[in-house]
């Protein structure tokens, strides 16, 4: 060993060739670096360009050197440091006093590197070699002394290197030690660089516990602060300030311990210092992209889809995968993609907005093609709920997400969601002009038996309801991504939406289409039964539902409850209004006399009527309770009235006995119990076997 | 990018005036648009054959630079082609949707062709994702070999300098031959593969990390998962291409004269720049592209350039597939051949420098150190130029399923 240290100087002797300027690494720029991969180099040259030739006395003092270190002593690695924290300001006086110097005094330009700099080169490469042959059982990162001990013995050797670069005589002089410490180094970083990624990687899949001994890092902390004081080039540790403080927020996302934090960003700012900042950044890129990745498939069951896939897709699978989308969305946005911003910032601070946008950007991309997926998927009214979950997604998640990303980025994915929203949008316009399109077209010949709401109503009104559950998302649909051309077809009436003023198109559509089925029915009652049965469940469906309610209006309603009524008195004029008839006065009083065939012919033709409507109309069918009460009601009111004065005023001229009961089928009461079993879709009295049904 | 713009602005700002008016277009107007839409295609592509011509070898350097980076397969040849495909695109769009009563391309031969096209443009847009995520690997290369660039450019130049750029250039070459790897095993399971092996090699070098996994060839600084560049679970670029192939015949008789000699022009053209794009950019498993493009036929004029440029790309695709490595882009072959070289270099270093070896090594670090510029400046504007296509055939393909629904037809057409 001891003749290895006389080699430099050997070295030295037989150099004697002329340097030209010189770039170094040591100090890169603190600012931050918005470019991908610019190498923004700190060109310090020397302006000395004269050769400074040894004399002989140069010799004389090596030996004189060489002397000295007769007696040994045991050298350790933290004595040594000691020695070479006092010897790195004067090297770098040395190189501030003939930085600008244009000539150069032979021997006052010769600068005697002590020999314990190499020595301490010489142990810091045993250490290096310890840990490659993974001798230390624990490993590196969880032990804070050995951590802070490399870190540190990183910071000399790099502020050596630095100072050797950048001083002419050095350069002149000692190349040789200058690649043994660039040997050197490179070999620490190499080692801080895998243990960069091996945290990374393995910190976020197991919990560690690193015990920080904070006074400990005070005490060093404070001893590097007076050693450096006099450093004018080299910065300052800041490791004091490193120590977290109490009140900070602790992350959920990526979940390093703090320690682990704190280790990864010294890692980070040692081998910045030293140059080898862009091994850091790449091992942090390809490291984070993966480890984000494998999160989103763990934590939201997210996997990559293609578009040509999503077109193929069943509904069924589709419908299971929307769901994922709109969660892994989300916690993108609200934690995972702040996550990771936080985490670039607090490792390379200075630097995180280009780093986060590399881990995120594609990936961020990606998503919204799924959405232009789904928007370009055959279109169907079931589709449209999920749409519209996809577009509330983009609405709501977006604009978090987008004030992750500096402002150029920021306005391309800008660009991006406006595409996917209107693309989703116009879908969603669309469905409902395929709603209206296949309510126009709905031409079933069969009329639905006992004039119950017809499948048509349910379907649109439950249709309707679900919209309007995404009421205001649907507002902004109509209003945002409606094409000019539909605007000028149709114009929109003042105080409506645009969605409402769809909605009422799709019921004027829904009831010209009801009133010609209602057409196929021969029997005008129950054409009208049909009309306020469906009108009926309209109605309530609308009253039922806050949101429609809302949309569609209150004078709508009423115009509806009004329309209502004029079919309710259609129905009671054209069935009890014939029955009624039977029941007048006219041709049963002649002089004075009753006519009593005639009375007999009333009576006869009553019940024959009666009867003939209470079997037909016990088939047909009113659902809906309150409707059918108040069809009874009305019917029961107008019909007892008139019978029982009939009976009262006519009932005493047919003879009692044979004759009353011939003729007197029916007391007020058992039409009215009669009367209260219409509407009741039941068949077991009838020839008809039409299935009964409730809602 | 300007002309596409001028196209694009004045096409479709005639396409919104007339969009209404069913009127069928003239016949003999027809016949000349379609003649002008062929002659354009032959001339555009033309341009992209014959880049301008490497100048004598005495010429000054500037020149010789400029020819370089206008070479097929560049990065700035990759942006021509796209602006390429962007104005036969609007021109095409034009011809197809102007002025047309709605039902004449809902009608035979139309309703099988219309809808065998949107299913391509549905095709090509996995392939944009494919080639903007292939692109942020080339990043990653690019940054890699910056690494290994300033390593070489120190002064004096040591051990550890090299050492440092050896590590570098390791881990590119890796990622370059990983790829490929990945590319030629084959679907999902291969790549799971690929990845537990570079996951062994971790474990391998987790404490000899230092210049022994660098000399192995290790890849320290790590690989991308496939799931961080993949476009979706087993899709693969070359059956995309294979698939947009299909179907993919010159109308003939009547057809050849009307309306069905266009969509098959634009159709060409889209599976040709798909092509391109995933022959020139790593791109999830690519086996076997080279035989994937059927050539249209050599009698038809317009294609004689875009004939020529295919069989360009093909002979050079056939000698990279023997030595097995990634992607056609001019600039990540050069940095191949240059990272072996260097890596060369390194290895039979020895400290002190040997001068000639030493100058030998500076001229293609400098070379190196041009390829990274020139990535860095353009890479990330080609990557918007393919967003740019992705939205158009987005926006190219509404506009024509709606006019396919004014047709008439009660939901749109299976894609």
């Amino acid at each position: 060993m001891e003749k290895n240290d006389k080699d430099p100087d050997h070295d030295d002797k037989s150099k004697g060739d002329e340097k030209g300027d010189v770039v170094s690494d040591a100090h890169p720029s603190d600012d931050a670096h918005h470019q991908d991969g610019i190498s923004n180099e700190n060109v310090d040259v020397v302006g000395n360009a004269e050769t400074d030739h040894q004399d002989p006395g140069d010799n004389n003092v090596d030996k004189v050197s060489q002397g000295e270190e007769a007696p040994e002593i045991r050298q350790t690695l933290e004595s040594l440091s000691e020695e070479l924290d006092q010897f790195l300001p004067t090297l770098s006086l040395h190189m501030e006093e003939h930085k600008d110097s244009t000539e150069e005094k032979g021997e006052d330009g010769y600068f005697q590197i002590p020999q314990f700099v190499g020595k301490f080169l010489d142990l810091f490469e045993e250490k290096l070699s310890k840990y490659d042959s993974g001798e230390p059982k624990t490993v590196w990162y969880q032990d804070p002394e050995e951590v802070s001990s490399l870190l540190e013995a990183v910071d000399r050797v790099s502020k050596l290197m630095g100072l050797l670069l950048n001083t002419k005589s050095c350069l002149d002089h000692h190349e040789s030690l200058i690649n043994h410490a660039g040997s050197i180094q490179q070999r620490a970083m190499a080692f801080l660089e895998d243990e960069f990624r091996i945290i990374l990687e393995e910190s976020v899949t197991k919990e560690s516990v690193v015990v920080t001994d904070d006074s400990n890092s005070q005490r060093r902390s404070t001893a590097d602060q007076q050693d450096h004081q006099n450093d004018v080039v080299v910065s300052q540790d800041h490791d004091q300030m490193l120590v977290p403080e109490c009140g900070d927020q602790e992350i959920e996302y990526p979940g390093y311990p703090e320690d682990v934090v704190v280790v990864l960003r010294k890692i980070a700012e040692k081998m910045k210092a030293g140059g080898y900042g862009w091994e850091c950044r790449e091992v942090y890129l390809v490291g984070r992209r993966n480890i984000l990745m494998r999160t989103l498939k763990q934590d939201c069951e997210f996997e990559k889809v293609s578009i040509d896939e999503v077109q193929k897709m069943s509904w069924d699978t589709l419908e299971r995968e929307i769901p994922i989308w709109n969660k892994t969305f989300k916690d993108c946005s609200s934690l995972f993609f702040p996550g990771e911003l936080k985490l670039a910032e607090r490792i390379f601070p200075g630097d995180e907005g280009n780093l986060f946008c590399i881990v995120t950007h594609g990936l961020a991309i990606q998503f919204l093609g799924f959405a232009e997926a789904v928007a370009m998927t055959r279109r169907s009214t079931e589709k449209l709920f999920k749409i519209l979950d996809i577009y509330e997604t983009l609405r709501d998640s977006f604009p978090a997400m987008e004030e992750l990303f500096p402002e150029e980025l920021r306005s391309e994915l800008r660009n991006e969601v406006t595409s996917a929203r209107s693309r989703l949008g116009e879908t969603a316009i669309h469905i409902f002009c395929d709603l209206e399109h296949s309510i126009k077209s709905d031409s079933s010949k069969t009329p639905v038996p006992g004039g119950a709401v017809h499948p048509l109503t349910r379907y649109t009104m439950n249709y309707l309801k679900y919209s309007c559950e995404y009421k205001d998302t649907l507002e902004q649909v109509f209003k945002s991504h409606s094409k000019m051309e539909r605007e000028e077809e149709e114009p929109v009436e003042s105080g409506n939406s645009a969605f409402a003023s769809q909605l009422m198109r799709i019921m004027e559509l829904l009831d010209g289409n009801l009133e010609t089925k209602s057409k196929q029915y021969k029997d005008i009652p129950l054409s009208c039964i049909f009309m306020m049965n469906n009108g009926r469940y309209i109605v309530q469906k609308i009253k039922g539902s806050a949101e429609i309610h809302e949309v569609m209006g209150d004078t709508w309603c009423r115009r509806r409850s009004s329309e209502l009524r004029n079919y309710h008195k259609n129905y009671q004029r054209e069935t009890w209004g014939k029955l009624l008839g039977f029941l007048g006065h006219e041709g049963l009083m002649h002089n004075g006399k009753i006519v009593k065939p005639n009375l007999k012919e009333r009576f006869k033709s009553f019940n024959a009527t009666f009867d003939e409507i209470h079997k037909t109309q016990t088939t047909w069918v009113v659902n809906d309770e309150q409707l059918q009460s108040e069809l009874r009601v009305s019917i029961t009111a107008v019909m007892i009235p008139a019978y029982r004065a009939f009976m009262a005023r006519f009932g005493q001229y047919l003879d009692p006995g044979r004759q009353t009961e011939k003729y007197v089928k029916y007391q007020p009461e058992d039409i009215e119990d009669l009367i209260d079993q219409l509407f009741e879709g039941n068949t077991s009295s009838s020839s008809t076997a039409t299935a009964r049904r409730r809602t | 990018m300007r002309p596409a713009q001028d196209n694009q602005g004045s096409f479709l700002g005639r396409i919104s005036i007339r969009r209404n008016q069913f009127v069928d277009v003239n016949n003999e107007q027809e016949q000349e648009d379609l003649e002008l839409f062929q002659k354009h295609i032959a001339d555009r592509f033309t341009e992209l054959l014959s880049p301008p011509q490497p100048p004598p070898s005495d010429e000054i350097n500037t020149v010789a630079s400029v020819a370089a980076t206008e070479q097929i397969m560049s990065v700035t040849w990759l942006r021509k082609l796209m602006d390429v495909f962007l104005c036969c695109e609007a021109e095409f769009k034009a011809i197809l949707l102007m002025g047309r009563d709605p039902t004449q391309i809902s009608k035979p031969p139309f309703d099988r062709l219309v809808p065998e096209m949107l299913d391509r443009s549905i095709k090509a847009l996995d392939i944009c994702t494919a080639v903007v995520n292939g692109i942020d690997s080339v990043r990653h290369y690019q940054r890699l070999a910056e690494i290994a660039v300033t390593a070489l450019e120190q002064r004096p130049l040591g051990d550890g300098n090299v050492r440092r750029a050896k590590r570098a250039l390791a881990n590119l070459v890796v990622a370059l031959s990983l790829e490929d790897k990945e590319n030629v095993s084959g679907g999902g399971g291969g790549g799971g593969g690929g990845n537990k092996t570079t996951e062994r090699s971790w474990s391998f070098g987790r404490r000899s990390g230092g210049s022994s996994a660098a000399s192995k060839g290790g890849a320290t600084i790590g690989q991308l998962k496939s799931s961080s560049w993949a476009v979706g679970r087993n899709w693969s670029a070359a059956k995309q291409i294979h698939a947009m192939t299909a179907n993919l015949t010159p109308p003939r008789g009547n057809e050849a004269a009307g309306l069905p000699q266009p969509m098959f022009i634009m159709s060409t053209v889209m599976v040709f720049v798909m092509w391109v794009l995933t022959a020139a950019v790593p791109c999830q498993e690519r086996s076997g592209l080279a035989n994937h493009l059927p050539v249209p036929p050599k009698h038809l004029n317009w294609a004689q350039s875009l004939i020529g440029i295919h069989e360009k790309i093909g002979d050079e695709w056939k000698k990279k597939e023997k030595k097995g490595s990634a992607g056609l882009m001019e600039e990540m072959t050069r940095m191949e051949k240059l990272g072996h070289s260097l890596m060369e270099f390194a290895d039979g270093f020895h400290y002190p420098a040997e001068k000639d070896a030493a100058e030998s090594a500076a001229v293609q670090v400098a070379e190196m150190a041009e390829i990274c510029r020139r990535m860095e400046e353009e890479l990330v504007p080609l990557q918007q130029q393919i967003r740019e296509v992705f939205h158009r055939i987005v926006r190219s393909r509404a506009e024509i399923l709606e006019v396919l629904e004014q047709a008439g037809k009660v939901s749109a057409p299976v894609v």
